[in-house]
């Protein structure tokens, strides 16, 4: 089976910053694929490729066998419809209430009713932990804490119930009955909808717990590929240190 | 260094210069373009028109008023040594109507109105709010540039208009106070200078002014790179660059109208 999304020979630099190089892989339709590296090497930009936020320099990315890089405005709308994101820092609409950010794109795509909506922004909202609190929905993000901004822009990717979702780093901050939720519901969707996931984490627990495959960012590819127990045997030494987080004090 | 230095430091200004101009002009031509198309988000367009206009109103009240008394103090004092301060209504009014209160509005209100841009839209940039609106699948260009290049371009000249009777206001509180000159004679021979395409002169001025203000305020906003650091520094620049844009637009359009005038 062809892979949902594929990067193919990508080359992608910000003037002399050069992240990627050659660099190839594919995720298949209804996986859990998540990807490791050290901070600052290009994951969060890996992500933004793959929804055209971010243009290439050279290769393909593809989306269903289509190039991302050349679709239209009407093409890019569709593709985004279909996978959403969840940011880093979550980037929800300060100027919107909780609700119509969790609700935005069902308001851009769909003709749901305000009723239809609301139901649909509780459901997300429980299935991130925030439905304990009835007034959440009409708070302003900027009095939320940070865990829960992060939670309440996860609510916001999946309600308009993609097919791909792209985690950027969705577990850090969170306390660990939360980050567990998390786990919990990549889980779920995969199992229950089929969703696709790209997790990008540093948390190793939920990466081993989650993924069918973990891809590691090493020198502007992703070298290492494999199932979490074909990960945690291989045995080059940048997997395996980074990995069980051994440090080696002359690195610096 | 060597002599060539400064002139590539000059070609270097020059050429971001260039690419600054080029950039603002595919903005609004991709405003423009996305703009017209259905839905035309006329509440936000609205919402925004509200929100410019408003926060404004104290001070233009307060420019158009004092520009008002500046003006026609100076044009009193001018006039008296010819003793003929009873033209002072006439000699006030061509040179507020067509030149400082739109101008003056433009620097003081549109710079304002084009920082706040600038911050607004560089904070959500800075945050990624602005790819989360693309990866939502909607435009940011459409929701964020559009209502606000529409907004700044009708609430400038609305804001001229209420700048231009405020103004006249002063003036006739100086004419008749400082010199003698009754307020009703002043307002007589202030209103019977002007002709239909003095308003319009200033009313187009301002209209340009306020497409440039949003335009430049959008812009930057959107340009902004990382950190909040980054956002004080595209908010700077955008108040030297609305400064320039405005000044060198005026010119160009006195010398468009002086001889329509
Ligand atoms: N829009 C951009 N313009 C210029 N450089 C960028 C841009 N986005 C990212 N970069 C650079 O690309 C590199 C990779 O950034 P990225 O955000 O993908 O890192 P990351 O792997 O997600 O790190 P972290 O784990 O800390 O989030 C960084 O050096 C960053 O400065
Ligand atoms: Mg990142």
């Amino acid at each position: 089976m062809a892979p949902i999304i594929e990067l193919r020979n990508v080359y992608k630099r910000f003037g002399d910053n050069i992240i990627y190089e050659d660099m190839s892989f594919g995720v298949e339709a209804g996986e859990t694929f998540t990807i490791i590296g050290g901070s600052g090497m290009g994951k969060s930009v890996c992500l933004k490729l793959m929804i055209g936020l971010l243009p290439y320099d050279a290769g393909h990315v593809l989306y269903r066998g289509k190039e991302v890089g050349d679709m239209n405005a009407e093409e890019l709308r569709e593709l985004r419809r279909n996978v959403a994101m969840v940011f880093q820092g979550g980037a929800l609409f300060d100027s919107m209430s909780v609700l119509d950010n969790v609700t935005y794109a069902l308001r851009e795509h769909t003709k749901m009713s305000d009723q239809d909506m609301l139901e649909r922004a509780r459901e997300c909202l429980d299935m991130v932990g925030l439905g304990y609190d009835k007034d959440i929905l009409y708070r302003m993000p900027a009095s939320l804490s940070g865990g829960m901004r992060k939670r309440a822009a996860l609510a916001r990717s999946i309600a308009i119930k993609p097919e791909v979702i792209l985690y950027d780093e969705p577990t850090t901050g969170l306390d660990p009955a939360n980050i567990e939720r998390i786990g919990h519901m990549i889980r779920k969707l995969q199992k229950e909808l089929g969703v696709t996931s790209i997790v990008v984490t540093h948390d190793m627990p939920i990466a081993w717990k989650c993924s069918n495959r973990v891809a590691m960012l090493w020198q502007r590819k992703f070298p290492h590929i494999g199932t979490p127990e074909e990960m945690q045997a291989n045995p080059a030494p940048e997997v395996h240190e980074f990995i069980n987080g051994i440090y080696h004090e002359d690195q610096d | 260094m060597s002599v060539r230095g400064p002139f590539e430091y000059i070609g270097k200004e020059v050429r971001a210069g260039f690419d600054w101009a080029g950039g603002i002009s595919l903005l609004l031509g991709r405003a423009l373009v996305r703009g017209v198309q259905r839905p035309w988000g006329i509440y936000d367009v609205f919402r925004q028109i509200v929100a410019l206009g408003i926060r404004s109103l104290p001070l233009s009240t307060l420019m158009g008023v004092f520009v008002g008394m500046a003006l026609t103090w100076q044009f009193g004092e001018a006039l008296m040594g010819f003793g003929a301060k009873n033209a002072v209504g006439s000699a006030a009014a061509l040179a507020l109507v067509r030149e400082l209160v739109p101008t003056l509005m433009a620097l003081t209100i549109g710079a304002k109105i084009a920082t706040g841009i600038t911050a607004e839209l560089g904070s959500m940039k800075v945050s990624e709010q602005i790819d989360a609106i693309a990866s939502l699948g909607a435009d940011p260009i459409k929701k964020l540039v559009w209502p606000r290049l529409m907004a700044s371009t009708v609430t400038l000249p609305l804001l001229n208009v209420y700048g231009n009777v405020l103004a006249l206001i002063g003036g006739a509180f100086i004419a008749d106070f400082v010199f003698d000159v009754p307020a009703e004679y002043f307002y007589e021979t202030y209103i019977d200078e002007l002709y239909p395409m003095d308003y319009i002169s200033g009313l187009v001025k301002s209209f340009t002014f306020g497409l440039l203000v949003g335009l430049i305020g959008c812009y930057q906003g959107f340009q902004t790179k990382f950190g909040t650091e980054a956002v004080g520094i595209s908010t700077t620049n955008t108040v030297v660059a609305t400064s320039v844009a405005i000044i060198v637009f005026d010119f160009v359009l006195t010398t468009i109208f002086l001889p329509v005038g």
